[in-house]
């Protein structure tokens, strides 16, 4: 067993195209999914039976199944119905790419809402009387005094979710995408030289990994600017 | 201590076949083979050897006035094991490649290496001219799906590199997005293509286009029985066997017991 760096080399500007397709499915999935947590996250806190039992079993349905399931049965699974394939729909779930855009964006909407649920919960009462005592109204201390707060305590847990979804994306590999790991396995097919290839995938992953920290870093201090010592 | 009863194993072994192998007794072949690989190689409910391959076997043995035996492994370990001496020949629908070549010799194809397409009849896809020819600007709009660093891939990169080509992991994958019209056709084994889909229920609106693509340079030569280099005396009487056996109808009869066309070489 001999490990040649040159193929790292030769492969890595390969996989560096692969590079362009993971990026846009991870932004793409993190907007949708981020916009829809945010309704969930108020339908949770709504306090209308309704609206917090529908997004509480929505959550647990994301959260509690794997997402290659999920991305199978809405590639693979929903492609099985006449209806959807003679529907409107079947324009974009014909298309690996908006199959996947879909199930990122409900699998982060579900996370993300328990994220942003658990950070609205760590605002501090006191801020909230304070705020009625001011004479704030209720969509005005959300705004005002929960929400930016809110963010802060969420973002240490929301970096992790961009971190893991960047991972997730992968999976697409599975669906004749060629993200990252798509790329990396059709040079392995044709190369039989996995290590060399996949070391260069991953390096390619760290990267990515590192400017997401660097980035949750900034946004971390900039939303915590008035708590610093 | 275990090598000292290893010795006394061998010993024994040694002088069985001594005894076991007389020099007037009739030649015996072992064949290396899958035995799992429907319907070229494979055991019958009464766990009895059956396939193209193994009908072909049999012939060479039959016609060489030799005995056969069959040892069954995994296809990764064949052609090892018969560098290894663990048989003398490997019927398994081993295709004839470069790479193989290096390391054993083959005989004449008794078996076809060829890609078609199918395609959904409603399609009526026109990928053909009327001559046989490839209709290269058929290809464009439409999605041809493929298995990853096949030949097949290999024959599109060459021959329609602009083609919207999609590559699958795996089979399934591949008929579900035909079925379900992600593509739009499908290259692949007519052999088993016949066996795997066009055959059941699911193919039924569902048809090969076009001719049986045989291009050598993509698709080798075919599949043949892969013999030692150090018996090139052996390969020559296969060699005939097979050729004789193509001319008398013999391979055509063996075909015709598993799929309505033939399957070896004709010309």
């Amino acid at each position: 067993m001999s490990f040649e760096l040159a193929l790292v080399w030769e492969s890595l500007p390969k996989i560096v195209e692969g590079m362009g397709l993971t990026i846009e499915l991870l932004v793409l999935s993190l907007v949708v999914g981020t916009a829809l947590a945010v309704g969930l996250v108020l339908m949770r806190i709504s306090g209308i039976a309704v609206l917090e039992w529908t997004a509480f079993v929505y959550t647990y349905i994301f959260r509690g199944t794997p997402m290659l399931v999920q991305l199978f049965i809405i590639y693979h699974g929903l492609a099985q119905f006449e209806a959807i394939r003679d529907s409107f729909l079947w324009v974009f779930l014909r298309e690996p790419f908006w199959c996947a855009i879909l199930a990122f964006s409900l699998n982060v909407a579900a996370y993300t809402a328990e994220i942003l649920r658990g950070g609205i919960q760590g605002v501090d009462r006191g801020l909230h009387e304070a705020g009625r005592a001011l004479g704030l109204k209720t969509h005005q201390r959300f705004l005002y005094i929960t929400a930016p707060i809110a963010i802060r305590l969420s973002l240490p847990a929301y970096g992790n979710e961009i971190i893991s979804l960047l991972k997730g994306t992968a999976l697409v590999s599975l669906i004749t995408m060629y993200d990252i790991t798509g790329v990396a396995r059709t040079i392995v097919a044709k190369t039989f030289a996995p290590y060399e290839i996949f070391v260069s995938a991953a390096i390619v992953y760290l990267c990515l990994t590192w400017l997401i920290q660097r980035g949750i870093g900034l946004a971390e201090r900039r939303f915590g600017r008035y708590v610093r010592r | 201590m275990g090598n000292r009863y290893l010795a006394v194993a061998f010993a024994a072994t040694a002088s069985l076949l001594a005894v076991a192998t007389p020099g007037q007794a009739q030649e015996k072949l072992m064949v290396g083979s899958e035995c799992t690989y429907f319907p070229f190689n494979y055991r019958d409910s009464d766990n009895v050897l059956k396939g193209y391959d193994i009908d072909v076997a049999n012939e060479i043995a039959k016609r060489l006035n030799a005995k056969v035996e069959y040892v069954c492994m995994k296809f990764d370990g064949l052609l090892p094991a018969l560098l290894a001496g663990k048989f003398d020949l490997i019927a398994a629908s081993l295709s004839i490649t470069e790479d193989r070549r290096q390391k054993i010799d083959f005989s004449v194809p008794y078996r076809l290496s060829i890609g078609q397409f199918v395609a959904p009849k409603a399609k009526k896809l026109q990928l053909f001219n009327a001559d046989g020819s490839l209709n290269k600007p058929a290809f464009k709009g439409i999605r041809v799906g493929i298995q990853r660093a096949t030949t097949y891939d290999n024959w599109f990169q060459a021959i329609v590199p602009d083609a919207n080509v999609v590559r699958y992991e795996g089979v399934e994958a591949i008929y579900l997005d035909l079925k379900a019209g992600r593509v739009d056709a499908i290259m692949t084994n007519p052999m088993k293509t016949y066996l795997e889909f066009l055959s059941k229920p699911d193919g039924a609106g569902f048809e090969v286009v076009g001719p049986q693509i045989t291009e050598e340079k993509y698709f080798g030569t075919g599949a043949g029985i892969g013999l030692r280099k150090d018996n090139p005396e052996l390969l020559k009487r296969i060699d005939t066997a097979i050729l004789d056996m193509k001319k008398d109808g013999t391979l055509d009869k063996f075909s015709k017991l598993y799929f309505p066309f033939a399957i070896y070489p004709i010309n």
